[in-house]
């Protein structure tokens, strides 16, 4: 009997295998004879997808055997040092079978083997505690042969082993359903899953894609005609959360997606995705498996969610871009081809939108919009919105048409309402130069209101009005430049602001340079608004090589002297005081201060005082160098006023702090 | 002649003192540095629990990484990638404030350097720091 079967073993595994060097020593034992042992070596076994090296098998007399391989290489997995235990082993010339089964890798899983040599058909069962199933039933001699896996609360995690160790690996939840395969001699031709996921949880080393409490079902069919497959497919997300590195999700997904794979190529021809509070996108795919990449795709969504849609699937994506906090609201219709490596087509219908920042930069509301943008065909985009914020700055209802080619968009004209006033745009010219935007344009500010502009930036109430004409704004790598020169009337005089460049303005610390001339300030108004006192008469203020960094002066040029000019030249008791209390204890003091007391103003003949600025430090000089002291205030009529400083370095930021509160100290005695 | 070689020789070791003296001041404070170290503050609350829990790192160039995000809930990793992000956009902006508040921008590199050794030395026990391309727990 025993001779018997180990020949019929040899056979078959010669049969079986295309390369194999079989060493065969049974060893009968020292021991007496109903203690016999049988210890099969064989060196290697090899065979397409599948080899084995340094297999020794040991049959006991008890009937139970052992099985163990140095190293089993099996569909691109190598396992070392496997060992297989069988407590009831039978080896016959009808069947093989193994009851008891325990493998180390797995023991907790005991398993039952089976296999039929006559009919050709194996069973193979792993049960474990909690009801776990995992059995395989094929039939190798139906034509085309079929086998059948049947999971009953199979443990996910088992599946680990078998997966590329960098991906993410399952580590709890179940598996239930049938998987069927059949196939003819060129191999598998026929795929039918039908699986549903329990509490299922991924997770990969880094924790960037990961998954945990998976719910849902999943139905695939496929079929194999010559070297095509042809796949039905359907996916119901039920439960669960989704981390994949930057996308967040949560259960409420569907896909039903249908196609075609050849070994080079993944066709999607339909696929309907159902994304919840977003709606349905439809797509088409054709992707290259050996390159992975897409090489060609479309994507149909109509009246989507902006809501959901862009939190959920886009803003993940814009950490670093300005938008990253902002919301959006309203509808989108999209359609987006893609082809050649780049989008040939995105057309976009925009309904009742709103776009958001989180840190109220800007704000559009009611934008409506259809963008029908073509990479090779000019096209017209119109867009419309019903108000918006900009800075702070309230932005009227205006529509415009943008012209569009490729990377090009050209607005020939739009105005752009600007609280009381527009800014009338000319040729805006947006393009993209290594993968870059930058943009420029002309334009002409027509009279905003300084007294709409002052409240709604939150500035003390000030009269007259901001107007300029702009031959180039232009942007480009972050910076902001206005060439030309803006002019505000305010305070009954002018200013005019020049090289104005601005970078990083929607960053973290926004940086403006440029020039500030000021003529004929009207004194009255100007301390009145800032409520320092009254002081009467007219000034002109330079501000040269002026640098605020996120709103705040770091430099500047500044020289302030009394207007050229015949007018009503008065300074108040309190305009002096305050004045003195800005150079702090005898940094300025007022000549004559016996008579503060006697009189409310008093005459001058000319103010003066400038300040160069440099780390955060003021040097300053006045109308008059006397020694180490300069005069602030030339006295002159009856009756006069000297006022002197003998500071000549002062802290910029100690003054601003002496200034807020002289501000503050003189609002409480109005009130 | 060796005048002039001496003249030359003592204008080389002119310039040669006025560059080792020129010496970066990292603590300058400005409006932008105020802004970002104000700004920076302000997230590190929200930062803290990742560095301590090991979900972000130190790194050895100056900046902070998502190291190991299976210490933090699947709803919450979204929100550290935030962090992380913004946090860089930060410390990035001011390395280049203080380079430009110091009149040298092209120092940018020396200090974010400079700050890379100094986060790192005063990282709390139990933070994971990076050196010679590794994680290290400090």
């Amino acid at each position: 009997m025993f001779n018997k079967t180990i020949i019929y073993t040899i056979n078959r595994l010669l049969n079986g295998c295309l390369f194999g060097l079989l060493s065969f020593c049974p060893l009968f034992l020292s021991a007496p004879l109903y203690a016999v042992q049988i210890t099969l070596n064989v060196a290697d076994v090899a065979a397409p997808s599948f080899a084995a090296r340094g297999i020794k098998v040991i049959l006991a007399q008890e009937g139970s055997a052992e099985f163990s391989i140095d190293e089993l290489h099996m569909a691109e997995k190598i396992w070392r040092k496997v060992h297989v235990h069988c407590s009831e082993f039978l080896l016959s010339s009808a069947r093989v079978t193994c009851h008891k089964g325990k493998l180390d890798a797995i023991p907790d899983l005991p398993f039952t083997f089976s296999y039929e040599f006559a009919s050709q058909r194996l069973e193979l069962r792993l049960t474990a505690e909690a009801n776990e199933l995992w059995q395989v039933n094929a039939d190798f001699r139906a034509q085309p042969w079929r086998a059948t896996v049947l999971l009953r609360n199979a443990q996910g995690k088992r599946l680990a082993s078998l997966l590329p160790p960098n991906g993410p690996l399952p580590t709890q939840g179940a598996l239930n359903g049938t998987l069927v395969v059949h196939g003819d001699k060129a191999g598998v031709s026929q795929i039918n899953a039908d699986l549903r996921l329990t509490d299922l949880a991924v997770a990969d080393m880094s924790g960037l894609h990961a998954a945990e409490k998976l719910q849902g079902t999943l139905h695939v069919d496929a079929a194999r005609t010559g070297q095509t497959w042809s796949w039905r497919g359907a996916l119901d997300w039920q439960g669960g959360e989704l981390f994949w590195q930057p996308l967040y999700l949560r259960g409420g997904h569907t896909l039903r997606a249908s196609g075609q794979w050849d070994n080079t190529q993944l066709k999607v021809t339909q696929a309907v995705v159902n994304l919840p509070g977003v709606g349905k996108v439809e797509m088409q795919a054709l992707w290259d498996v050996k390159k992975s990449n897409l090489l060609e795709g479309r994507l149909v969504g109509e009246n989507l969610s902006l809501a959901n849609g862009f939190a959920d699937y886009a803003k993940p994506f814009l950490e670093k871009s300005a938008l990253s906090a902002t919301e959006l609201k309203g509808f989108v219709d999209v359609d987006w081809h893609y082809r050649d490596g780049a989008t040939q087509a995105l057309l976009i219908k925009l309904r009742d939108v709103a776009v958001v920042d989180g840190e109220k930069r800007f704000a559009l509301h009611g934008i409506n919009a259809d963008i029908p943008w073509h990479a090779q065909v000019q096209s017209m985009a119109h867009v419309a919105f019903a108000d918006g914020e900009l800075m702070g700055l309230p932005l009227g209802a205006t529509q415009w048409q943008i012209q569009m080619r490729g990377n090009n968009f050209i607005l020939p004209t739009a105005t752009l309402p600007i609280l009381d006033g527009k800014l009338e745009v000319n040729d805006f010219y947006l393009h993209n130069i290594n993968d870059t935007w930058q943009w420029n344009f002309s334009s002409t500010l027509t009279s905003i209101s300084m007294q709409k502009l002052s409240t709604a930036l939150h500035w003390p109430e000030m009269h007259g009005s901001l107007s300029g004409s702009i031959p180039k704004v232009s942007y480009q790598d972050k910076l902001l430049k206005v060439d030309g020169t803006l002019l505000f009337r305010v305070f009954d005089g002018t200013v005019l602001a020049n090289h104005l460049e601005l970078f990083d303005p929607f960053g973290r610390a926004p940086r403006l340079s440029g020039n500030l001339d000021m003529r004929e300030l009207d004194l009255d108004l100007l301390t009145r608004t800032f409520s320092f006192g009254n002081i009467q008469g007219r000034i002109d203020l330079g501000v040269n090589n002026l640098e605020l960094v996120n709103w705040l002066p770091v430099r500047f040029d500044a020289k302030l002297a009394s207007s050229p000019g015949k007018y009503r030249k008065k300074i108040s008791q309190k305009a002096v005081e305050n004045i003195s209390s800005l150079g702090g204890a005898g940094g300025v003091a007022a000549l004559q201060r016996s008579f503060l007391r006697i009189f409310e103003n008093f005459g001058y003949e000319r103010i003066g005082l400038s300040c160069a600025l440099h780390n955060d430090i003021c040097t300053m000089s006045g109308v008059e160098e006397n020694g180490n002291a300069y005069t602030i205030v030339k006295g002159g009529g009856i009756p006069a006023i000297t006022v002197m400083g003998y500071n000549r370095k002062v802290d910029w930021s100690e003054l601003i702090t002496r200034l807020k509160r002289v501000l503050q100290d003189n609002k409480a005695v109005i009130k | 002649m060796n005048n002039l070689i001496k003249f030359c020789f003592a204008l080389f070791v002119l310039c040669v003192s006025a560059a080792a003296s020129a010496q970066v001041n990292i603590e300058i404070n400005t409006p932008g540095v105020s802004a970002l170290k104000q700004s920076m503050q302000t997230r590190h609350a929200q930062l803290a629990e990742f560095y301590a829990n090991g979900a972000v790192g130190l790194t050895s160039d100056g900046m902070v990484a998502l190291r190991d995000a299976n210490t933090v809930p699947l709803a919450a990793r979204q929100k550290v990638n935030g962090l992380v992000a913004a946090e860089n956009q930060d410390r990035k902006s001011l390395y280049a404030e203080i380079a430009r508040a110091n009149a040298h921008p092209e120092w940018e590199g020396d200090i974010r350097n400079t700050f890379a050794q100094r986060w790192i030395q005063r990282a709390q026990a139990g933070w994971w720091v990076q050196s010679g391309g590794g994680w290290s727990k400090k």
